[in-house]
């Protein structure tokens, strides 16, 4: 790898510039959630609350951390940092200023899949090795829930490529220059964004973590530093699946061409991405707070009897259309 | 740099107060009004201040309650299980020596006779701009513009 590289993945457009949108995301989730409820949300951290999240991570960072007795110590000490490096290598293959993404691979839809599921594979061996008892029913709840989102989640990511002949998350942009696949496969997209509610454990799906009945879920164990990396995981998951919407479906970071200077139109296509991301998030936000939690039955038998049907309809579509 | 660290950690534990909520044998008066601090008509997100399920999450335990003995250690063991740095808040007149069910059989002296408390709210019960003065002063403890009014906190 060339140094140039290097520092796109590790600054623009690479780590530091999602962790950067990781924080932003969760001050946006948390006052549009406060202006739904009629509050203001965080003002006085930084202008308009915008560094709440950030003092939340370095006061979690600084704190004491508890070890539960029974726990696996090893996991819980190294697991968080498994569990960050999922969205975290995720991200690296986003195309944010323009059509290539940092690293590219042909096959590279392939790796998101792994990616998702490997979140998910983290999250409950944290909440099982930190054995406590509200970990454990959470770290059930979770593999059940799983089981139901995680075949239309697989589902309408596969659409988009078939749309596009390509199994590249470039390939797969570049293809929607026309028309975006919103359009083509609406469907696709909401189903896309139903599973990503359900795989970053908000509601209506917020189950694995309801703190009306299993106190905080499978983070229930965790403090201190630990705490803090799976929180600002879960932003960057969140960060993590809007750009993958707007990549499979908003027609990544492509617009209109506004100039022919590389550096100027970089920084549009980077314009046009940031948009469509927060629209995504938006929208997340929006369906997060409006609705109540239904019971893991409910979520399973939506999933498998509405949602995982409509989706295979709509890859059928999507054959037929191509 | 430590300096810079030491400075970092004191804005953030400054600005970012979650707060675990124990009813100790209360009437539910004083809990009334902590859930009004919270929601939105007084909305203590504004200062970052945020309630979290589980005592491994806090900073701050607020507890409310004439302490009978059934909750004396049940108490202890959810303190110890907040981490450093950690500070209790007794609310309430009954928080902090039995209020009007002083000298009943079954009523404690108090939150501090259990565990160590930092600060307490009087009143029967306090006003929510009682406990989000309170809490704010237990967590900055020096003057500062949040509190002295300076600062404009919408």
């Amino acid at each position: 790898m060339t140094p140039v590289q290097v520092a796109e993945l590790l600054l623009f457009p690479g780590l530091t510039f999602f962790v950067c949108l990781a924080f932003l995301f969760e001050w946006l989730e948390r006052k549009t959630a406060a202006r739904m409820q009629g509050r203001l949300g965080p003002v006085v951290t930084g202008p308009f609350g915008i560094l709440q999240p950030v003092a939340d991570f370095f006061k979690l960072a600084s704190k004491e951390e508890i070890v539960p007795s029974e726990s696996d110590p090893f996991v819980l000490r190294w697991g968080p940092a498994l569990y960050f490096a999922a969205p975290a290598m995720g991200i690296a293959f986003i195309p944010v200023i323009g059509y290539q993404s940092v690293i590219y691979h042909p096959l590279d839809l392939l790796f998101m899949l792994f990616v998702l599921a490997f979140s998910t594979l983290m999250a409950s061996l944290l909440g099982y090795a930190s054995a406590g008892r509200y970990a454990t029913i959470a770290m059930g709840r979770l593999v059940v829930q799983y089981t139901s989102y995680g075949v239309p989640l697989l589902i309408s990511i596969v659409t988009p490529a078939v749309l596009a002949g390509s199994l590249s998350l470039q390939g797969v942009a570049e293809a929607q220059g026309p028309v975006w696949y919103v359009f083509l496969a609406p469907v696709a997209f909401a189903v896309f964004i139903l599973s990503s509610l359900a795989e970053l454990e908000k509601p209506p799906f917020d189950i694995p973590s309801a703190s009306t009945e299993i106190v905080g879920g499978w983070m229930t164990e965790f403090s201190g530093n630990a705490l803090a990396y799976v929180k600002l995981t879960k932003n960057l998951s969140y960060v993590f699946l809007s750009a993958l919407a707007v990549t499979l479906f908003l027609g990544g970071a492509g617009g209109p061409v506004l100039s022919t200077n590389q550096v100027l139109q970089a920084f549009a296509f980077t314009c046009y991405f940031l948009v469509k991301l927060f629209a995504v998030g938006f929208l997340i936000f929006a369906i997060k707070t409006g609705l109540a939690r239904i019971r893991i039955d409910q979520a399973a038998k939506v999933f498998w009897t509405i949602i995982t049907p409509l989706s295979l309809a709509q890859l059928a579509v999507a054959i037929l259309l191509r | 740099m430590a300096d810079f660290r030491t400075g970092l950690t004191q804005w953030a534990r400054k600005r970012s107060i979650w707060v675990f909520h124990v009813n100790a044998a209360s009437c539910n008066g004083c809990d009334i009004e902590i859930l009004a601090a919270l929601t939105p008509r007084y909305d203590a997100e504004r200062l970052g201040v945020e309630l979290v399920p589980s005592p491994r999450h806090a900073d701050v335990l607020l507890v409310t309650g004439t302490l009978n003995p059934l909750m004396r250690d049940r108490l202890k063991t959810v303190y110890e299980q907040i981490p450093e740095p950690r500070h209790v808040v007794a609310i309430g007149a009954c928080a902090l020596g039995g209020g009007v069910m002083k000298d009943c059989y079954n009523v404690g002296h108090g939150i501090d006779s259990a565990i160590p408390v930092d600060l307490y709210i009087p009143g029967c019960p306090p006003r929510p701009e009682a406990i989000i003065y309170g809490i704010l002063k237990l967590v900055t403890g020096i003057p500062d513009p949040i509190i002295t009014g300076e600062a404009n906190v919408g």
